[in-house]
């Protein structure tokens, strides 16, 4: 064995820079060497920059990364343009909308703003209050600004990227300078990011900058955990169903091994998985193309490509495509078009527009195939190397069809106890338990909501904390959907869990929500809060999080106008005390 | 003297009760579990609730890290089982909202509701109050729902045992306030335990159960409770009643100390002084039965403990009238007056064929709908008969064809087969909590096969009692009836035959855990047997006793 070749610790690099330069310096061949040397040489010569910076730089241009989140795409691009930014010569200063005030957008210098838009066009929950702020008339002069906004949004909403949007057109309003112009992107939105990124920070770097080579090596280090590229292929080790078979609907526990694969996660994070498509849907959608069967596109159909959701791009592609004036006029028809979007998937568009036409021209039309998120219900200080999950299988009629939800259904239907399933765990740093164990703690959800609250439960019973835990649990039925009954009762036995409330919305005559119970709670509630705690919302963002949100706001009004009301719900959110997960 | 004999759990629950309280209030407010603590499950009985569960749901439960699928089932105190129009639609709704969408006309006329969860126990039971109706003592070891033979609309003799029927539940209601301020009030009114003058502070040993028939009809099985009273007609007027006592269903499989027992005549009463002997029966058995093994602790037990004689005398000494000597009766049968007859007033009164009391949507069988339609368009009245049928009683002429036409357009029959009009079944699974069998869902396919067997043998039109329970308790009065199942285990049945038509005698046991072909090859030549060599008017239950001997 040869010895290897190592750079020295005095090398004028950060220790763990030392150490990606000698995972890749230590293995290469002597013509990678040869080239290295030759690269770096020639690098210097053609910039024509000493090889040690002659005296110090002068004061690096700040540039503002400010990000709204819901799901951490936008924070994670937030982290790689800073990154971009630091090598370009910037000062970049990294800051969440969720944690802003409007007073760091003046003197700024330069922003620039990765907005998602979350649901049918709205800002994401932590972002709201800046939001807010930033629309009205508060907001201020922002002259001698310069910003550009980089929208994520999902082309199967309406309201494609609407928050982005709002945001670009604010800041030109306020008087602040366009320096590039806005980019929406979809889902795939990655590649795309990477361009318009380093074109923007181009465009804007300093041109004296750029002194030091950067080197990044990280993406060789030889430990990367599972990830959305690189999933784990996780044992199921128990798969049941938790919901009586009388229940409305179907929602299953599943235990996860994650033995072997350093995954660590945290109560609060999520588990992504890498999902597959229905192979009857895949077997459809080739029938309907009108190619004979070919394993190469059943594999990009089932593992790479989104074949459930149908945008109007997409018909106005497929149109295009295939040349069919009816499709084209009803593509071009923006009520006909959007009547017809409804409901509908991939597999209506080609089965009420037949065609036959080539795969790959087919594949280009779709997105890649996303992975689906899903609310960690365990604590590893329970659980050890196991994740548990509570999922609820997607199953409803439209357009004539029933439609499976994608992951749901690949783990209700399709996989059982000894199946795979590729997985990673997505950080949630804003759905955390309070630092402080003996803060209590006010979890309020509703079906699969409680995922992550089982998940706390175990952390505090694990650790001991001694905060008061409250549950406050919606579902439909006592007797068929009252998920982990008896965990709840053993809980409430020992002491750890301290309150439960249940809402059962189909029991009696009248609707009953957990916000009907935060309301008749109201007092207790306001204790707990005076108490110092931190209030948690996990599940359905559409109804329950929206009427929550009202409720709490009706709540901390307090018999003043709605306006004070949102003050003090919004300051609870600012504070980091009133956190949401919901989907 | 000191007794040393351990007295029964029940009693230890009924003293620490503070008048049948216990922890009811702070089990209602537990909201994780549909349950209630096991001493509480004893003392709701005495407000006419028990908590059961789903059986046919317990297989999926644990491993879903589910509770058991818990609910409540509540029953009408309604002596003598008549509602008003309103009162009806009230526990249709109540059905609807807040039970399993099904009322259960039951084998005490009353109506049960069926899955009534927990956190549903308050409202259904305000809603029960809102229409002056309770379930007061409808089970518990207390004086039970009284039954009378309807209806107190054809005749002022039936009006004269409604009203006793009524005397005799109010004179021996529990005095205690615990009903209305656990369910309805939600807090305590009442500032000092109330006195309990009739039953005490331990109410009493076992269950006890009172009916009252009018001859020639034995439709509430007079010889089958605790205390019952036949009425004595003398020139078209009901003048008193011959009092019965130490009837009962209930036994235990095994339990050679356990059976059922028809009742025996101790004397007559006047109907003023019916709920005096009622109390005085009451309080005898207060004071002597057997409060250390409930399987014994029935009157009939400690009748036969220590003899009618002992027993009738006792009840005199508490009586400042005496019972005067029986006077003469005649039953003919205790099935029910079956389709429409004319009241003196010349009202209509139907007795509708309902299988097995229960009201439901079925398919294009909709009673529950049909019943609804005719309480909101006419001013009837609702009684529920002592067969689990359902009389639509005071119907104008022009009333009674509406509801022939609204049951017809409802697919509602109004009568059955001769054989399913005497049949009867109690609820059995999946929400008794004593069933070993099923029951109700299982007589009806039986009774059908039954039928062909008499139509083969030319017996369509003879009536015959047929009656199915799901455990030994007895809840439809099997062991008196002319072919009588008793729940042993799954599908299996012990049959009783030989009972009397009229209810008078306890059947003979013939077949010990016998399924259904044993059932039917014990009974195929039996039919043909009666058929061909029974004498004139001769019952099967009789003609089985005769021949059997042979």
């Amino acid at each position: 064995m040869s010895k290897l070749t190592t750079v020295p610790h005095s090398a004028p690099f950060a220790p763990e820079q030392i150490q990606a330069l000698n995972n890749v310096i230590g293995n290469v061949s002597v013509v990678q060497r040869a080239w290295l040397s030759g690269f770096l040489a020639g690098l210097d010569a053609a910039e024509a920059k000493p090889a040690v910076p002659a005296a110090a730089p002068a004061e690096k241009p700040k540039l503002t990364i400010l990000y709204a989140t819901e799901s951490g795409n936008a924070e994670a691009l937030a982290a790689q343009v800073r990154q971009d930014a630091a090598k370009r010569g910037f000062a970049p200063k990294v800051l969440d909308m969720g944690d802003a005030t409007l007073d760091q957008l003046k003197g700024a210098g330069t922003i620039l703003a990765i907005v998602s838009t979350w649901g049918d066009g709205e800002p994401p929950q932590r972002a709201a209050p800046f939001f807010r702020a930033f629309m009205s008339d508060a907001a201020p002069r922002l002259e001698g600004v310069k910003f550009a906004v980089l929208a994520l949004g999902d082309s199967s909403y309406a309201q494609f990227c609407e928050t982005g949007k709002q945001v670009d057109a604010r800041f030109a309003a306020l008087g602040a300078i366009r320096a590039a112009y806005r980019v929406d992107l979809d889902l795939d939105y990655e590649a795309p990011a990477k361009t318009w990124i380093s074109t923007t920070l181009e465009k804007l770097a300093p041109k004296d900058a750029g002194s030091v080579i950067h080197v990044d090596f990280h993406k060789t280090a030889a430990t990367e955990v599972a990830s959305k590229t690189s999933p784990f292929a996780a044992e199921i080790i128990a798969h049941h169903k938790l919901t009586s078979e009388r229940a409305d609907s179907e929602t299953y526990h599943v235990e996860l091994s994650l033995a072997g694969s350093g995954i660590t996660y945290e109560p609060g994070d999520s588990l992504g998985i890498v999902p597959e498509n229905d192979p009857a849907l895949v077997s459809q959608i080739i029938a309907k193309l009108g190619v004979s069967p070919d394993p190469e596109l059943t594999e990009a159909l089932t593992s790479r490509y989104d074949i459930t959701t149908l945008t109007a791009k997409q018909v106005k592609d497929y149109a295009l495509i295939t040349k069919d004036d009816a499709l084209n006029a009803l593509a071009d028809d923006a009520a006909k078009r959007s009547e017809f979007l409804a409901g509908r998937q991939m597999i209506d568009l080609l089965e009420t527009f037949p065609h036959s036409i080539d795969p790959e021209a087919f594949t280009a039309l779709l997105r890649p195939l996303a992975p689906r998120y899903y609310s960690i219900a365990s604590s590893q200080k329970a659980v050890a190397d196991e994740a548990h999950l509570t999922i609820a299988r997607v199953a409803y009629e439209t357009a004539g069809r029933t439609r499976k939800g994608v992951a749901s259904s690949l783990v209700s239907d399709r996989r059982k106890t000894g199946g795979l399933l590729d997985v990673f765990v997505k950080p949630n740093q804003h759905f955390r338990l309070p630092k402080d164990a003996a803060a209590p703690i006010v979890m309020i959800g509703a079906g699969t909501g409680v995922a992550p609250y089982r998940s706390f439960l175990q952390e505090r019973e694990a650790t001991g904390a001694t905060g008061k835990n409250w549950l406050i649990f919606g579902h439909r039925h006592f007797l068929y959907d009252f998920l982990y009954q008896l965990e709840m009762q053993s809980w409430l036995k020992s002491g750890l869990l301290s309150r439960l409330d249940l809402a059962s919305s189909r029991d009696q005559p009248e609707k009953r929500y957990v916000q009907h119970v935060l309301w008749e709670q109201r007092d207790a509630l306001r204790n707990q809060l005076a108490k110092g705690a931190t209030l948690y919302l996990c599940g359905d963002a559409k109804h329950m999080a929206h009427d929550v949100d009202a409720t709490l706001q009706r709540i901390f009004a307090d018999g003043k106008d709605e306006a004070a009301g949102q003050a003090a719900l919004d300051a609870l959110i600012t504070a980091g005390r009133y956190k949401k997960d919901v989907y | 003297m000191t007794e040393t004999v351990k007295l029964a759990h029940n009693e230890t629950i009924k003293t620490n009760s503070r008048y049948l309280r216990g922890t009811l209030a702070e089990g209602l407010s537990e909201v994780a579990t549909g349950a209630i603590s096991d001493d509480d499950q004893q003392l709701i009985k005495f407000h006419g609730i028990y908590l059961q569960d789903d059986r046919d749901l317990r297989a999926e439960r644990a491993k879903r890290k589910l509770d058991k699928a818990y609910s409540f089932m509540a029953r009408l105190r309604v002596p003598g089982g008549v509602l008003s129009a309103q009162q009806y639609l009230a526990m249709d709704k109540l059905a609807d909202e807040r039970g399993n969408h099904t009322l259960r006309l039951t084998t005490r006329q009353s109506i049960q509701f069926h899955g009534v969860i927990k956190s549903n126990l308050r409202p259904a039971l305000r809603q029960i109050d809102s229409v002056l109706l309770d379930t007061i003592a409808a089970c518990g070891d207390v004086n039970r729902n009284v039954m009378c033979t309807p209806n107190e609309f054809v005749s002022p003799i039936y009006a004269t045992a409604e009203q006793t029927a009524r005397d005799i539940s109010h004179h021996l209601l529990p005095h205690s306030n615990a009903w209305r301020e656990i369910f309805i009030d939600g807090e305590q009114v009442t500032k000092e335990p109330e006195n309990e003058p009739i039953y005490g502070l331990t109410y009493l040993p076992r269950k006890f159960k009172i009916a009252i028939a009018v001859p020639p009809q034995n439709d509430t099985d007079v010889f089958a409770h605790d205390l019952s009273y036949i009425a004595i007609v003398e020139n078209n007027v009901l003048v008193g009643y011959n009092v019965v006592v130490g009837g009962g269903m209930g036994a235990t499989h095994g339990d050679a100390e356990t059976y059922p027992l028809v009742g025996r005549i101790i004397g007559f009463c006047t109907v003023a002084h019916a709920p005096l002997v009622a109390e005085a029966v009451v309080t005898t058995q207060r004071d002597y039965g057997n409060r250390s093994n409930r399987r014994r602790a029935r009157l009939k037990y400690t009748i036969e403990d220590r003899g009618l004689e002992w027993f009738a005398g006792e009840v005199n000494n508490r009586l400042a009238t005496k019972l005067e000597a029986a006077r003469p009766y005649k039953f003919t049968g205790n099935g029910d007056r079956m389709g429409w007859e004319t009241g003196v007033d010349g009202r209509h009164h139907l007795t509708l064929f309902i299988e097995n009391g229960r009201v439901a949507d079925v398919g294009t069988w909709r009673l529950k709908s049909a019943l609804v339609q005719i309480a909101k368009s006419h001013d009837v009245s609702f009684i529920i008969s002592p067969n689990q049928n359902l009389i639509i009683a005071r119907a104008t002429d022009a009333a009674r064809k509406d509801i022939e036409a609204t049951l017809a357009e409802h697919g509602v029959p109004l009568r059955a087969s001769v054989l399913r009009e005497s049949a009867m079944a109690c609820v059995a699974l999946p929400t008794c909590a004593l069933a070993l069998t099923e029951s109700e869902r299982y007589l009806p396919s039986l009774i059908t096969k039954f039928d062909a067997l008499l139509v083969e043998n030319g017996l369509d039109k003879q009536s015959i009692t047929v009656r199915m329970t799901g455990c030994p308790n007895g809840c439809a009065r099997p062991y008196i009836a002319e072919i009588g199942m008793v729940g042993r285990n799954p599908g299996k049945y012990n049959l009783h035959l030989g009972g009397a038509h009229d209810g008078s005698r306890v059947a003979k046991m013939v077949k010990e855990d016998a399924d259904e072909q044993t059932i039917l090859n014990t009974l195929a030549p039996l039919f043909a047997d009666y058929a061909k060599n029974r004498k004139k008017d001769e019952y099967f239950g009789d003609f089985y006793l005769r021949t059997e001997a042979s």
